[in-house]
């Protein structure tokens, strides 16, 4: 007997986005990405196809970081004195976009200056032809004087910029206006503001098909049970149609996971802890695989072996099973 | 409608700043105010004032029956002060506001609102996480609080339940949850004990221009499922027109029609629906999109109306 799937029906759906211009369209990438646009709840074949697969980011930074594990410091090698080579080793490693993020000061201890950060942002844009997301220091004013030239100089090559948050989105908001961007939203972990969010981008006059959210979400063993059932509520109230709840997902998988004990410390540790490298990884693939069954549309990863693994995972996801 | 009127809660500060000055004329005032407009009873929300708990209670008891015969309610966690207050009360049968299914308060409080024969508040809570669905409520209410009060003999009809309204920002998918309690509530003893919600706890932490209309259309819904009692604010007008309308099934214009249709929709299980409203109407537009929201059908955020 054939075995009759009950299927729902949904009415609305996830606002599809581009990341990214090719020269036909004004910039500079070699391709752009495309995300959102389901109908679904994640990977529910039987009522609709996935139409875009989950992206994956790596992210880089414009000097070499002194707070991130010696593990991501080796893999990535001498790349990470280099945000050209870095952009460059992050595509070969299989990344469809990058994320740069600015850091607040360089190595010596200066404030970051907005010269060396749109210097950065070139050479980024020179070293690797994937679209490309850039997020200040995460200080709002030191964010917005940051970006804001970033910006400019990155015209018509539609990156995003980021963060907005709901005390500081306006300047954001509009240099992604006038400069052909995107914008990424993001609120702690909780609907009512993600949505608020949402509605004060799009009043301060951008339209939805450029601005993607970040729901917040917290690593695996932090609080990723929370982040995932924001992540399905903002989903199932998406494709009930409510248009403020719509825009892709975007998570922070390596800026959650390596600051979890269990990446961040190698030595003095239970020996049932295992290899530490295999620890980390797996933390950040783990975090990664779940949060996109929640219905992640972009993973921002830090390691290179966990974007393969995760790669792996959405290929199996992303098909349909064989039913018998 | 039995409303117990809010205005004096410590949350102001005009009554932080007339509690600070012993200022009898400024109490005496807002008692007055809220009687004429409606309040059939007056909440006294003063915090838990553990040092002069014990002098401010009566001194506000005489004070306010000076002016007003209506029952008052003592809304403190402090016994001690509530006792003290009691002891004062000349007029009509006070009510206490509250006990809880927390052991050592359902141990103590029903006692004292014995004694002095009071009315009694219970909020269907414990010791631990508010609980949230109708059912956890409902169970709180059958399996501990009116025990005590049987255990007790204290008469199940002095008894006034509270199910704890949450606020549509932050606690909406609780929303129809309290809806459903106040239906069910009202079945589950014989004689039933009273009902009672804090209306404009629904309302917290959303901005103040909205909380009328929140509230307005919550208590719409509540009375659809038989609310009878509430602490509210007697000089929202239009909160009180609400009122009237329903319990006058006054269909004489649009808007009472459409807060009449919501108040049906709820007492009938039914779903209100987009049709019950003229959506070229601002005014109904906004009153459908929060039946939305408070049904949590659309996800709250502040700029709701606006989207």
């Amino acid at each position: 007997m054939a075995l009759e799937l009950p299927k729902d029906k949904w009415s609305g759906s996830v606002q599809e986005v581009v990341i990214g211009a090719t020269a036909a369209d004004g910039g500079t990438r070699t391709a752009a990405v495309t995300v959102g646009g389901e109908t679904t709840m994640p990977f529910v074949h039987f009522e609709a196809e996935t139409p875009n697969r989950p992206v994956l980011a790596l992210e880089i930074k414009d000097f070499r970081p002194n707070d991130w594990s010696t593990l991501l410091l080796d893999v990535w090698g001498e790349a990470t004195n280099d945000p050209g080579a870095w952009a460059k080793a992050a595509e070969e490693a299989g990344a469809d976009l990058l994320l740069l993020s600015l850091s607040l000061t360089d190595p010596e201890g200066n404030p970051n200056t907005p010269e060396a950060a749109v210097k950065a942002a070139k050479a980024v844009l020179e070293g690797s032809g994937l679209p490309l997301m850039v997020y200040g220091p995460g200080q709002a004013e030191v964010d917005n004087e940051l970006l804001v030239p970033v910006a400019n100089a990155c015209q018509g090559e539609r990156i995003v910029l980021g963060i907005c948050e709901d005390k500081n989105y306006r300047t954001l908001v509009a240099t992604a206006m006038a400069n052909g961007h995107l914008v990424v939203g993001r609120a702690p972990m909780d609907v009512n503001l993600s949505k608020q969010l949402n509605i004060l981008i799009k009043d301060a006059g951008l339209p939805l098909d450029r601005v993607l959210m970040d729901p917040t979400t917290g690593a695996l063993g932090y609080g990723i049970e929370y982040g995932f059932s924001v992540m399905e509520r903002l989903r199932l109230a998406a494709l009930r149609g409510d248009a403020m709840t719509q825009s892709p997902m975007s998570v922070n998988v390596g800026f959650e996971t390596w600051k979890t004990k269990e990446s961040k410390v190698g030595d003095d540790v239970p020996e049932t802890w295992g290899d530490w490298e295999e620890r980390a990884i797996s933390w950040e693939t783990i975090t990664a695989i779940t949060l996109i069954e929640a219905g992640a549309d972009i993973v921002i990863l830090r390691h290179p072996e966990s974007l393969k693994r995760v790669r792996a995972a959405i290929d199996n996801l992303i098909t349909a099973p064989e039913l018998s | 409608m039995y409303i117990i009127g809010e205005n004096i809660h410590i949350i102001s500060s005009k009554v932080k700043e007339a509690i600070k000055e012993k200022d009898a004329k400024f109490f005496q005032e807002i008692a007055v105010k809220q009687v004429e407009a409606g309040a059939q009873a007056l909440d006294l929300n003063l915090g838990p004032r553990k040092k002069d708990g014990e002098e401010l209670f009566p001194w506000l008891v005489g004070v306010v029956e000076e002016v007003v015969d209506v029952p008052l309610s003592f809304d403190t966690t402090n016994l001690a002060a509530i006792e003290a207050g009691l002891k004062k009360i000349t007029k009509a049968q006070p009510i206490i506001n509250s006990t809880s299914a927390d052991p050592e308060r359902l141990e103590k409080v029903p006692l004292v609102a014995k004694k002095y024969n009071t009315k009694l508040i219970a909020l269907t809570m414990g010791t631990g996480m508010i609980p949230v669905t109708a059912d956890e409520r409902v169970n709180i209410a059958v399996e501990q609080l009116i025990p005590r009060m049987l255990e007790i003999d204290f008469p199940v009809t002095d008894l006034i339940i509270d199910p704890l309204v949450l606020t549509v920002s932050g606690c909406q998918e609780y929303c129809p949850e309290l809806i459903e309690a106040i239906r069910t509530l009202q079945y589950v003893w014989d004689p039933s004990p009273h009902i009672s919600v804090g209306l404009s706890n629904v309302s917290n932490a959303v901005p103040n221009a909205n909380r009328p209309l929140i509230n307005q259309v919550y208590c719409a819904m509540l009375m659809g499922v038989g609310l009878k009692m509430m602490i509210a604010d007697p000089l929202d007008k239009e909160l009180m027109e609400v009122v009237r309308i329903i319990e006058e099934r006054d269909e004489s214009t649009a808007l009472s029609k459409a807060y009449l249709g919501i108040s049906d929709k709820i007492g009938e299980m039914e779903e209100v629906t987009t049709d019950q409203f003229d959506l070229d109407d601002p005014e109904q537009k906004a009153i459908w999109k929060t039946v939305q929201i408070l049904m949590n059908q659309v996800i709250y955020a502040d700029s709701y109306l606006e989207q």
